[in-house]
């Protein structure tokens, strides 16, 4: 589990980056008292933990090493054999499966950048002194609270080629009438990233909100006093300030993007061909539909260890920045 | 370990909720105990028998619960409970359901998914209940019957079959001056050339299942070609067959008949909206309530190779292997399946065909729904879809070589022998996988 | 939030940046609401105007797409509204008592095995939760819970989410607030109940609204472990009302406006709290 270390070291970056002025935790000796009493506060979260995550992940790690069938009264044991698989090129996952995470790989790059940034400039815009910020901070959120299954609908209908009034406002004003939205690449990937950015904006526009509140408001009239312009107080004064929200920002959207899966299932059935059919996507038809449930398990494992990675990448790289930013 | 159905702190009405039968009952057990007389009726201990379905929209959320009112009301020793919910979501839970003995006593399922349930042990061998019904294969559409068979034994009853047809805007037709419903390649062709003379892409072809993988696999049997071999070890819908099937397909596209990039259901929505002519759909579309002010009409699809030939699905009655199944209930859900058979003429409402022949070939069902009798016409010839454990997966291969050749990705027969190999692959594994 | 700052008489440069970014808000709100505002028109349309007339408003304004959702004898809506009401609530307090406990002790309680017990929470959250289906399934089974409130509420409170979040919030406050309470004398748990859980209010409505967001809109574990139609909650439910294979668009919709509203309820009501708490823990945090 290399990933949690830097998890863990950054919590504490954070609290100095954000100029809340925080001190270390004050450190007592850990008596037997005080480890008991910090394990009973645990205790029920645990309990379901250990029941319902941890158990069923260790059990997920089994099943990845069997030829596991819920529906078979015998499981065997085949060791790597299922991740074997997954890298030998012409076994019948491999293909699929690569390109399935290649699939994630391009939904995480085109669309986390758009989630931040997008997010963070309404952030800035509603943060001006303006009325009614009450209203477009629900307007923005409003997405946000349908299920997946609706968004699917509500854009297949509005996405549609032929039938779809975006095509048709779009033939009003002289565009090209018949683009395939949820048909063929590349417009596939501009749905998909267009209905995300939609869809959760809200969320992460209202973390950023509050981080610009939390931003001291001297510093901001002390870049005034040297001169500084609109863009320069922006870079010199408002990331810097926002560094903590941004890693907690990044992460969050990372792991959303990359768990990505209903938007593909419901508007674009993973296509053209198998052109945007993500990793959770395909792992979740191999496990749940196609009675594959072992090599999916291995499937998820490896997904797994892949998001551990960059989520080890991203931490680093925050760090740095914090670290510059702090000199 | 089952905990007692007070623990349902709040929600909804458990009365009617069934609990595990623990009554400690043969697994392997065939037939229907002891409990059906000869004539067909229940006499064991009262029961409730549980139904899953998947009728969930048109007519059939009117139609089944009277259906099931009227068999409760004449069955006052069976209480039949029915559970709607998608075919997905069935798909989806229903084998677990089973293995931890929640499954229902009696399910319809689709014929392609029979094998697969069956080779899972899921489905009770439903020979001796079959048998007790006095039901053969002649008591239904030829071919419909076999599906339910898996090595030697019969695991389901036919309740419906659904065949692909011809959906025709009358309106839209007449606008390139024809009258007659096309009925062959060379008639269909100059039906299809007039209307793109009027300005009217006529066919609107996709690459979805809905409805692009029926009509390809209704022209490679015209053509003469099949989805697999025999045995279902190999996939031959890469054949000669299949590549003209599907090159006919893309060939709309290049002609000028369909537009490109058609979204899922785009075709059925332009056939409503009056945007193209036909429409290659299934007999379930007869009762939609969107074509109530159309002037359409259902044809046979047009026979575009040398052999008339026609998709078609089905659906049958199955008796899961539930943990620790109630014998008797059971035998009673055997009495539900022969009562729901006999009086299967309602059915028509939700737009399927009554397999029973006894009930479609009664000419009052006809007198009553019209628009099915292309369809009837048409089962003569129809191909059902392939049984064999885990078919959907290599079923989905198909679908995407489609979807590739229609979106240009792939030619059509380099389409269909990437999905052919890959078909290959899955039809090996799912041999290991589900024995042989 | 804006009358901190003292409005100041705008030079016109001012005034007509503060127009420009009115039209920026209002055409990026446009953009949001537009969607939302078809979803509404449609479930007022026929079935058939759904899709023969996609781009023109309701003609005749039809409710015929919600007389049918709510009067379908098979489709038991407000049972499934009450059940994910139900669901949702017990899920939130699960999620809320438990977490915001476990977070007390990683953010503010010192003992050995502290890293590594946070350490394995949050790697957790990089596993696809499609792992956990089956074993959670095989996990319900056992405990008998298949087809009760339980099975759709209790593993889901085993949330990593909600512990990182509170902890993140935790952490950030201040050390003297426990040390004044302490030489008052104040135990562990009289910190945590009359200290701390005030401090977090803010937080905890966020996670309130998240917890009950997830669990309303969960629709694939739902599937699997509820069996009978009367147990059902929503989205399961609005699945069904799609029908096997038509297109059904302003059923669809009716059935999407009606799931929406009460969570657009709960967010109008708890959202001043929500903006100023997820200012807290990440800023904080």
């Amino acid at each position: 589990m290399t990933n949690t270390a830097p998890l863990v070291a950054t919590a504490p970056q954070r609290n100095g980056a954000g100029g809340r002025g925080s001190r270390p935790s004050a450190r007592r000796p850990a008596s037997g008292r005080k480890t008991l009493t910090a394990y009973l506060f645990l205790a029920p979260f645990l309990l379901l933990f250990l029941t319902f995550v941890v158990g069923p992940a260790i059990f997920g790690i089994w099943m990845s090493l069997t030829n596991w069938s819920p529906f078979r009264e015998v499981q065997t044991f085949v060791g790597l054999q299922n991740y074997i698989n997954l890298f030998t090129p012409g076994t019948v996952t491999a293909s699929d499966f690569w390109k399935s995470m290649s699939v994630t790989g391009i939904f995480i790059v085109a669309s986390v950048p758009f989630l931040v940034v997008v997010p963070l400039l309404v952030a800035i815009l509603l943060n001006q002194r303006i009325r009614a910020t009450t209203a477009f901070r629900t307007i923005f959120f409003a997405p946000y609270v349908l299920g997946v299954a609706v968004i699917g609908v509500i854009w297949g209908y509005i996405l549609d080629t032929q039938s779809g009034i975006l095509n048709h406002l779009m033939g009003l004003i002289g565009l090209p009438s018949n683009v395939p939205w949820t048909v063929d690449v590349p417009w596939v990937w501009v749905s998909l990233v267009g209905v995300t950015v939609w869809w959760t904006m809200g969320l992460n526009t209202i973390i950023f909100l509050a981080g610009l509140k939390g931003i001291n408001a001297d510093l901001y009239e002390a870049a005034s006093l040297d001169g500084a312009g609109t863009v320069n107080k922006f870079w010199n004064v408002t990331i810097p300030g926002l560094r903590p929200v941004m890693t907690f920002i990044t992460t969050t959207t990372i792991l959303a993007s990359a768990n990505m899966f209903g938007q593909s299932y419901l508007l674009t059935k993973g296509g053209p061909g198998t052109e945007t059919r993500t990793a959770i996507m395909y792992i979740a038809d191999q496990g749940l539909s196609q009675n594959n449930m072992a090599p999916a398990a291995a499937m998820s494992y490896v997904l797994f260890a892949a998001l551990a990675v960059i989520s080890v990448i991203n931490f680093r790289l925050q760090r740095e920045r914090v670290e510059k930013g702090l000199k | 370990m089952i905990k007692p159905w007070a623990r349902r702190a709040i929600g909804a009405s458990i009365a009617l909720a069934v609990g595990i039968a623990i009554s400690g009952c043969s697994a392997s057990g065939a037939g229907t105990g002891g409990a059906v007389s000869a004539d067909g009726e229940y006499s064991g201990p009262d029961v409730d028998v549980t139904f899953w379905h998947g009728w969930t929209g048109g007519a059939a959320p009117t139609i089944v619960p009277q259906l099931i009112q009227k068999f409760n009301a004449e069955h006052e020793n069976i209480t039949v409970k029915a559970v709607p919910q998608e075919w997905g979501d069935i798909t989806a839970k229903m084998p677990l359901a089973i293995k931890a003995g929640k499954g229902p006593d009696v399910a319809v399922l689709h014929g392609d998914d029979l094998a697969t349930y069956a080779a899972q042990n899921l489905l009770q061998d439903a020979g001796g209940i079959i048998d007790g019904l006095g039901y053969s294969g002649d008591d239904f559409p030829k071919g419909v019957f076999d599906k339910g068979n898996f090595r030697d034994a019969q695991y389901a009853v036919p309740w419906s079959v659904t065949p692909l047809g011809l959906y025709v805007n009358k309106t839209v037709l007449a606008k390139a001056g024809i009258t007659e419903i096309p009925t062959d390649e060379a008639s269909y062709t100059a039906a299809l050339e007039a209307l793109k003379g009027a300005g009217v892409a006529g066919e609107w072809v996709d690459g979805y299942v809905f409805t692009g993988t029926f009509e390809f696999q209704s022209l490679i049997w015209q053509f003469g070609g099949d989805m697999y071999n025999d045995d279902v070890t190999e996939a031959t819908f890469n054949s000669e067959a299949g590549v003209k099937a599907l090159t006919w397909m893309t060939d709309l596209v290049k002609n000028g008949y369909s537009p490109a990039n058609v979204a899922q259901d785009g075709n059925i929505k332009a056939l409503i909206a009056g945007e193209t002519a036909f429409n290659w759909n299934g007999v379930w579309q007869t009762t939609n309530s969107a074509f109530a002010d159309l002037d359409w009409v259902a044809a046979p699809v047009p026979q575009i190779g040398d052999e008339k030939a026609v998709w078609s699905s089905s659906t049958h009655w199955v008796f899961p292997q539930n943990k620790g199944q109630d014998k008797n209930k059971t035998a009673a859900a055997s009495v539900f399946v022969k009562w729901m058979n006999d009086n299967s003429m309602g059915w028509a409402e939700t737009g399927e065909l009554p397999a029973a022949n006894t009930v479609r070939e009664d000419p009052a069902l006809l007198e009553q729904y019209p628009n099915l009798e292309p369809f009837m016409n048409e089962l003569e010839y129809a191909h059902y879809e392939t049984v064999s454990p885990g078919i959907s997966e290599a079923n989905a291969q198909i679908t995407l070589a489609l979807n590739e050749a229609l979106t240009g990705k792939k030619d059509p027969k380099s389409a269909l022998d990437d999905a052919a190999d890959k078909a290959n692959q899955i039809l090996k594994a799912n041999q290991d996988k589900y024995g042989d | 939030m804006t009358t901190v700052l003292s409005r100041r008489s705008m030079p016109a440069k001012r005034a007509w940046a503060q127009v420009s970014l009115y039209v920026v808000l209002i055409a990026l709100a446009l953009i949001i609401v537009l969607p939302l505002a078809w979803m509404l028109i449609t479930s007022f349309k026929t079935d058939a105007d759904a899709v023969r007339a996609p781009y023109s408003l309701p003609d005749p304004v039809s409710i015929e797409a919600y007389q049918t959702l709510l009067t379908s004898g098979q489709q038991p809506i407000f049972l499934w509204l009450w059940n994910s009401f139900a669901a949702a609530t017990v899920q939130t307090v699960l999620i809320l008592v438990t977490a915001s406990m476990g977070a007390y002790a990683l953010a503010r309680l010192e003992f050995p095995g502290k890293k590594i017990v946070f350490g394995a929470i949050i790697s957790t959250l990089l596993v696809p939760p499609v792992v956990f289906l089956i074993p959670n399934y095989l996990i319900v089974q056992n405990l008998g819970w298949l087809d009760t409130i339980w099975a759709i509420t209790v593993p889901g409170a085993a949330s990593a989410f909600g512990i990182f979040f509170l902890r993140q919030f935790f952490v950030g406050l201040p050390p003297e607030i426990e040390e004044a309470a302490r030489i008052d004398g104040a135990g562990d748990i009289r910190i945590f109940l009359q200290v701390l859980i005030p401090l977090a209010r803010p937080a905890l409505a966020t996670l309130a609204v998240l917890a009950f967001l997830g669990n309303w809109n969960d629709f694939l574990w739902p599937v699997y472990v509820l069996l009978s139609p009367e147990n059902l909650t929503l989205q399961p439910g609005l699945n069904q009302l799609q029908g096997a294979y038509s297109t059904h668009f302003a059923i669809v919709m009716a059935g999407a406006v009606i799931a929406s509203v009460p969570v657009l309820i709960l967010f109008g009501i708890a959202q001043r709290q929500i903006v100023e708490s997820v200012a807290g823990s990440a800023v904080k945090g």
